[in-house]
């Protein structure tokens, strides 16, 4: 007889999922980081050691995500196996669908939330009031950032086991949705508020070679920003050595 | 220097295996080896370009991306270390375009050392499967404090090294140069702070007409506040 997963054990699950990409690789991904994240309960719910390194083995199987919301995913694993283990649901190919567009869906909506909005939001926030050199910035930015990445690494897999699979159907969706949405209007106004304050920090005008090179800078990350190749880092090495080169010659 | 490098290994362990929590970004980081230098003002000034241009480098997918845990610390090291060296206020702008372009080099070059790091982790994925289907639980724990242990040694034996090689090659350059790398500075810091900005406009614009009119009217409304509130 099996038993039920515990609070004990969905919060050793979400202490683990900190060192969900510690083994990230081409082949699995964060496939190794997902069983071991996995395992308090499934050696909860597989009583027998056979059983449960074999069900250890399969997770060890490819899987990716968005990896903040992978919590999410794996509390909605550990409902399954919870379920499967009283022999009750889906076998190992339904779980493992069931795996595959979960992380699917978290990552289309994870990688908008967290990748494009909440960190350059956060590191616009930090750049701004690091601009007037207080060391304030880097507290805003981890601040900003980690109220809401810590709360859903700590509290996703408790929400994902009770939700089951429709976890991303329902009001944690549109939540989410919301934030992505509120982010992308608070932070357009970021910028523009940076960029004022780039050229006129505290209500003295820069010199106009700094505002025709900022506003040459923005035209030309607009131009750069329709297009994958090359990267901003490229480009800004490209910038960099143009300068260099403009100083030598002059 | 030791403080710079221990943080060099917490950064790199900080930008993907443990934890996200944005520790790594290049103006936590030069913002703690402010504090450690005791130069708040040459540490965020290259931590500031780091950071707007870092921020739009994204790591979705499998993508591998430019490594700019390690490289802020290299740039922000060097251009400290440099610094240090020359009390003139010109040839500490040098030292700052110095930090930030080897920034951008040790986050570019840094890039095929990740990729070796996660091709390591395959075989290391394959050993703790087989060890597991063997009968040995534990595998799983000790794959991961093996991953960490390498991120964290790379982390600091990368630093170490552009370090080195950065004071080496880039003291004297400094030293001759630095009216010509403070004029280059003066040039590229806006040009490197509107291109990164521009990115993260565009990230956040999404082509919408709404959102573009807010940027618009809090471009104008600072300003003129900024303006306005001088006396």
């Amino acid at each position: 007889m099996s038993g039920r997963v515990t609070r004990g054990d969905l919060r050793r699950m979400a202490a683990r999922t900190f060192l969900l990409q510690a083994t990230f690789n081409y082949e699995r991904q964060q496939g190794l980081g997902w069983a071991w994240a996995l395992q308090p309960a499934l050696e909860r719910l597989y009583p027998d050691p056979a059983e449960r390194r074999e069900r250890l083995a399969e997770h060890t199987a490819y899987f990716n995500t968005q990896p903040t919301l992978a919590s999410l995913a794996l509390g909605v694993a550990a409902g399954l196996e919870e379920r499967r283990a009283a022999g009750e649901g889906l076998d190992a190919v339904g779980t493992s669908r069931v795996k595959s567009v979960l992380g699917s869906a978290l990552a289309a909506l994870g990688d908008r939330l967290f990748w494009f909005t909440l960190r350059p939001f956060a590191a616009c926030l930090g750049a701004l009031l690091a601009l007037s050199g207080s060391w304030v910035g880097a507290l805003a930015l981890w601040l900003c950032y980690n109220v809401v990445h810590l709360r859903v690494r700590c509290s996703g897999v408790g929400w994902g086991y009770r939700a089951g699979p429709e976890v991303m159907s329902g009001a944690v969706r549109r939540r989410f949705e919301r934030l992505t949405a509120v982010l992308g209007v608070l932070g357009a106004a970021l910028v523009g508020v940076t960029i004022a304050f780039l050229l006129a920090p505290g209500g003295s005008p820069q010199p106009l070679v700094f505002q025709v090179a900022l506003a040459a800078g923005l035209g030309l990350g607009l131009v750069a920003a329709q297009r994958p190749r090359p990267s901003p880092t490229e480009w800004a090495l490209g910038v960099g050595a143009l300068c260099l080169a403009a100083t030598w010659l002059r | 220097m030791l403080g710079t490098l221990l943080l060099g290994g917490v950064a790199a362990l900080d930008a993907a295996p443990v934890a996200q929590t944005l520790l790594s970004q290049p103006l936590v980081t030069a913002t703690l080896l402010g504090a450690l230098w005791g130069d708040w003002h040459v540490a965020l000034e290259i931590g500031v370009v780091l950071q707007i241009l870092a921020a739009s480098t994204l790591p979705v997918g499998a993508r591998t991306p430019e490594d700019y845990a390690t490289g802020a610390v290299v740039g922000v090291g060097l251009g400290l270390a440099l610094a240090s060296r020359e009390p003139f206020a010109m040839a500490r702008e040098s030292a700052v375009l110095v930090g930030v372009l080897a920034g951008l080099v040790a986050a570019t070059l840094g890039v095929p050392l990740l990729k070796w790091q996660r091709r390591r982790n395959e075989g290391l994925a394959r050993w703790c499967e087989a060890e597991v289907r063997a009968g040995r639980e534990g595998a799983l724990g000790e794959a991961h404090a093996a991953a960490v242990a390498l991120a964290f040694a790379v982390g600091v034996g990368y630093c170490a090294v552009c370090l080195g090689l950065g004071l080496w090659a880039l003291d004297p350059l400094v030293t001759r140069h630095s009216l010509r790398l403070s004029r280059a500075w003066t040039l590229a810091q806006p040009l490197w702070l509107g291109l990164g900005l521009a990115q993260l406009l565009s990230a956040f614009l999404q082509r919408r007409l709404a959102r573009a009119a807010v940027f618009g009217a809090a471009l104008i409304g600072a300003w003129i506040a900024l303006m306005v509130g001088t006396p």
